[in-house]
Formats: C-alpha cells, structure tokens, sequence
C-alpha cells in the first residue's frame, strides 16, 4: 500500500493536546466537535451517527493507546484528520484493554481524490506501530511539533 | 420533509460504504466483528424510507455505486459538473430531490 504524506490533512483548529472525555461516546463527540466547530463538518448527526455505526462494527481502538475512529460520510467533502490526546487516558474498548491516550479521527467523503482513504489509514498504522513516534506523540505540546513528528522530520 | 428524507440516504450510504470496506480496513489492523449487527442496522434503516425511494437509490447504487453525493461549490462531487445556480438556491430549500443533470446521482447540499 502507499505511504502517503499525511501533513496535508491535519489542522491546526483540528489539533487538541488536552481531550477532556472520560468515555468512548464523549471522546468521538468532544473530536467530532472540532470538525463542527472549525465547519468542516456542518451535519454534525449525521456523522456521528456514522462514526457510532463504524463503532458497532469493532473498537477503533487499535491497541497500544491509539485509537482511529474513523468512516467515510456523504456529509464531508474533503478527507481530514483530527488529532487529540489524553493524558490519563480512556476506556475505548480497544483490543487490548488498555487505555487509549491517542485519538486520530478521520473523516472522508464517499469518494476522494485519488481515492486515498485507505492509504491514509495505512500510513497512520504504520506511524503508529513505531513507539518511538507514539512516546513522542504523548508528549506533543503543539501543533509544529505534531507535524513534525508525523513528517518523520 | 425531504431534507429528513435525504439524511436517511446519506446515512444508509454511510453504512453501504462501511459494509463494503470491512474486509479493506480488517487488513489494515483492525477488529471487525460486528458485521452483523451492521446489516441490521442497514434493514432497519432501509425500513425507514419510503420503498419508491429506496428503490431509485438502490437502482442508482447498482448502476453507480454512489446514489447520493455532495454538492460542493455548485459542483456535483459524483461526475464534478457544475450545477446551474437556479438548483443550487431551490436544492436548499426542503421541497423537492434534485438529480445531477449529467449522471442522474441524487443531490446532497453541504451547506
């Protein structure tokens, strides 16, 4: 699969190094909301709806502390990643039972240029399975130094 | 009346579009388990439109795959042909669905 740059699709209004939630249903709501609130995202329901969908089909808590909630919606236009990390952590039913610390929601549209929905999820499997670049990330403070971590720089 | 109508296109396609990339996203790493309660959830959806709609969203589907797609810019994001502005102001307004000219798909406004 390719490896894509992933840095085109994170934002700075997209970026929080202090998720608040203290469950599943409060952490995809509290990312989901910086969608809605940066108007990314206008029909916020309606992805919720999809994402709580996606959930019934398996956590998206990868293991290790990750977590990809993730789906593609007719509601976007554009394929995005919002970023947000937990210090304490959540239960987010991940495979390994193990709270998650690090959230990556990816929102795209039904169909995206270059069809790179996939390899997007990919290519964050990948970055993630490093736990060098997973310490670095529960120790990020600001959006440049988010960046610069996941450009490999 | 149709906006609710439209909402519950858009998420039946959100779950089609799930349904189809189960076993994509499985290889990437993660657990998929729930596929059945996802086809229930889909019938359950599917129970709650109105059966000449679905019918033309399913036939749409078949031939199209995407039955439903954003309108971004006046431009159908299905074929990306510009839409005249007289759809997109009427579009907006809850009375009717309109259709792209040029690939038929049904039209969804994101704004």
């Amino acid at each position: 699969m390719q490896r894509i740059d992933l840095t085109h699709y994170f934002k700075d209004n997209l970026f929080s190094n202090n998720i608040k939630a203290n469950s599943k249903q409060d952490a995809i709501a509290e990312l989901l909301d910086m969608f809605v609130e940066s108007k990314y995202i206008r029909n916020r329901e309606i992805v919720l709806e999809m994402l709580h969908q996606r959930e019934t089909l398996g956590s998206t808590g990868i293991g290790k502390g990750v977590a990809i909630p993730h789906g593609r919606t007719t509601a976007a236009s554009d394929v995005l990643i919002a970023f947000g990390k937990s210090e304490k952590g959540l239960d987010f039913n991940a495979i390994d039972h193990k709270p998650v610390h690090l959230f990556f929601m990816v929102i795209a549209p039904p169909n995206d240029d270059g069809n790179v929905y996939l390899p997007i999820l990919g290519s964050l499997v990948t970055i993630l399975n490093d736990k060098k670049n997973r310490d670095a990330l529960q120790k990020v403070e600001d959006f440049s130094q988010f960046i610069s971590i996941i450009s490999g720089d | 009346m149709v906006k609710k109508d439209l909402e519950l296109l858009v998420s039946l396609q959100d779950i089609d579009l799930m349904i189809e990339e189960v076993g994509d996203v499985e290889k990437l790493g993660f657990s998929v388990t729930g596929y059945s309660e996802l086809r229930k959830a889909r019938e359950e959806l599917a129970a709650s439109i109105s059966k000449p709609l679905l019918f033309r969203y399913e036939r749409l589907r078949a031939k199209l795959k995407r039955a439903i797609v954003p309108v971004k810019n006046d431009i159908c994001l299905g074929c990306f042909l510009r839409q005249p502005t007289a759809i997109g102001v009427k579009g907006r307004e809850d009375e009717q669905i309109f259709t792209c000219e040029n690939c038929g798909r049904m039209l969804y406004w994101l704004d």
